[in-house]
């Protein structure tokens, strides 16, 4: 369970997130909306300790990622946006390396969840950008994590590649809480139980996603104009 | 148990990459090569001449060395994924430091044929070829933590790099005679105690002076401290 309570980000004087909540249930796929600069990324960094906020509170199963940092980050997976890897290492190597600090012992089977056995021993470097964020999504899955965070996990891929990641996260979703961003609204709507439209940095829309084809578009749009 | 991860990641990128092995070659030859030279022209071999290189080459070889560490993590954005993973920044930073000092271990294995030549054939003592050794090693911890500072403060490997080379190199700079004649005597005696050449001096002539290694200990931990501080900012 993820709990946000009145977020607020400051880079020096620059408001990023202004009094943003939010709850997240376990079992739940919440999708995170909004458009270039609106705070996803932001608010998944602050969930993760990677920055932390002005002021608000972040609870993460009952737990702080400014106080407990470490202990929340062996539960949680992340997939960062634009995927960031060490070109030089091969695949192997590089879930070797994820696997051994979150302690999982079963890489392998990661790897075959998301078709990665083809490719085991090719550096990452030589990978195409398919498999790179496959090797992305490997990393964030090790060590069996309770929450996942996944920003932008499909972008720049192609539709029959999008459509295998959104069917791998539908298949692990049941026993996990997962934050999911993306700009692509039918995404959301195939795979969100739950929606959260966050526009200049503030939460704009915080609920169920609507279940009628297209209605997640309209949303949007009544909720962000430019 | 994450921090030797960590170290083997790091150390395994130099061993399987040929530029590890060319800057440990490279600062091999160079200190054989330097000190040979000075053996053929001047015709006299001291074991204080041959460490005394040392630093001079450490100057260029360090930061070349540690100029990747931070910098490079920060280009490719993959601090991001060691910040978000299981590992806290203080062990992320001495898996570094033990990396670049290990390396730097090797080089100096690469150079032992030349004390083991002084051993044979000057009988000299194993002892006084260690506390040089011993006193190599102190500069380099040094070395390292300032480079690793100036690693974490950009993005960029070559302003690291330089930084780095211009930093030591005043740090070096500050014992030599050119500054001495500029200053006055005061302000040369407490210059000169902030110079790592000065401490060396004792190691290489096979003296443990305890202030020296409180000197060579408290910059190191000093930089690390303020490398931790640079981490940690990101929060």
């Amino acid at each position: 369970m993820i709990s946000v309570t009145n977020l607020t980000k400051k880079f020096d004087d620059k408001i990023v997130l202004q009094d943003i909540s939010f709850e997240a249930k376990k079992g739940e796929i919440v999708g995170f909306l909004g458009l270039n600069g609106a705070g996803k990324t932001t608010t998944m960094r602050l969930m993760l300790g990677y920055l932390f906020p002005t002021s608000g509170m972040i609870e993460i199963n009952g737990l702080s990622p400014e106080k407990n940092r470490l202990e929340l980050l062996s539960k949680m997976g992340y997939l960062p946006e634009n995927n960031p890897l060490y070109p030089e290492m091969k695949v192997t190597e590089y879930l070797d390396f994820i696997a051994s600090l979150k302690h999982e012992n079963n890489r392998e089977s990661i790897m075959e969840s998301v078709g990665l056995n083809d490719v085991q021993n090719t550096k990452i470097e030589e990978l195409s950008r398919g498999y790179k964020q496959r090797v992305g999504l490997a990393a964030a899955l090790c060590g069996n994590p309770e929450i996942l965070i996944l920003d932008e996990p499909t972008s720049g891929l192609d539709p029959i590649e999008q459509e295998k990641i959104r069917s791998l996260i539908k298949k692990i979703s049941s026993k996990k809480t997962i934050i999911f961003s993306t700009h692509i609204l039918s995404e959301i709507e195939e795979i969100a139980d739950k929606l959260v439209i966050i526009h200049r940095g503030t939460v704009v829309f915080d609920g169920e996603k609507p279940k009628k084809k297209g209605a997640v578009e309209t949303l949007f749009k009544r909720h962000v104009k430019e | 148990m994450n921090m030797i991860t960590l170290f083997k990641k790091e150390l395994r990128y130099y061993l399987n990459n040929p530029i590890g092995y060319i800057v440990l070659i490279l600062f091999a030859t160079t200190i054989n090569f330097l000190y040979m030279k000075d053996v053929f022209i001047i015709g006299s071999v001291s074991v204080q001449s041959f460490f005394s290189l040392i630093p001079w080459i450490f100057l260029v070889f360090i930061p070349a060395l540690v100029m990747r560490s931070l910098a490079e993590e920060k280009r490719l954005n993959t601090i991001e994924i060691l910040f978000t993973l299981p590992v806290s920044k203080l062990q992320i930073m001495i898996a570094k430091f033990l990396t670049s000092f290990v390396l730097v271990c090797i080089g100096l294995l690469l150079t032992a044929s030349v004390p083991v030549t002084f051993i044979f054939l000057l009988h000299l003592s194993v002892p006084e070829i260690l506390t040089g050794y011993m006193g190599c090693l102190l500069v380099a911890c040094v070395f390292i933590s300032i480079s690793l500072f100036f690693s974490s403060l950009t993005k960029s490997q070559v302003v690291s790099f330089l930084f780095s080379l211009v930093t030591l190199f005043i740090f070096l700079g500050i014992s030599s005679e050119l500054l001495s004649s500029v200053l006055p005597k005061v302000a040369q005696d407490i210059l000169i105690y902030f110079s790592p050449i000065y401490h060396f001096q004792n190691f290489i002539k096979g003296i443990i002076d305890l202030r020296s290694l409180y000197y060579f200990i408290s910059i190191t931990v000093l930089f690390l401290f303020l490398t931790l501080i640079r981490l940690r900012k990101r929060d």
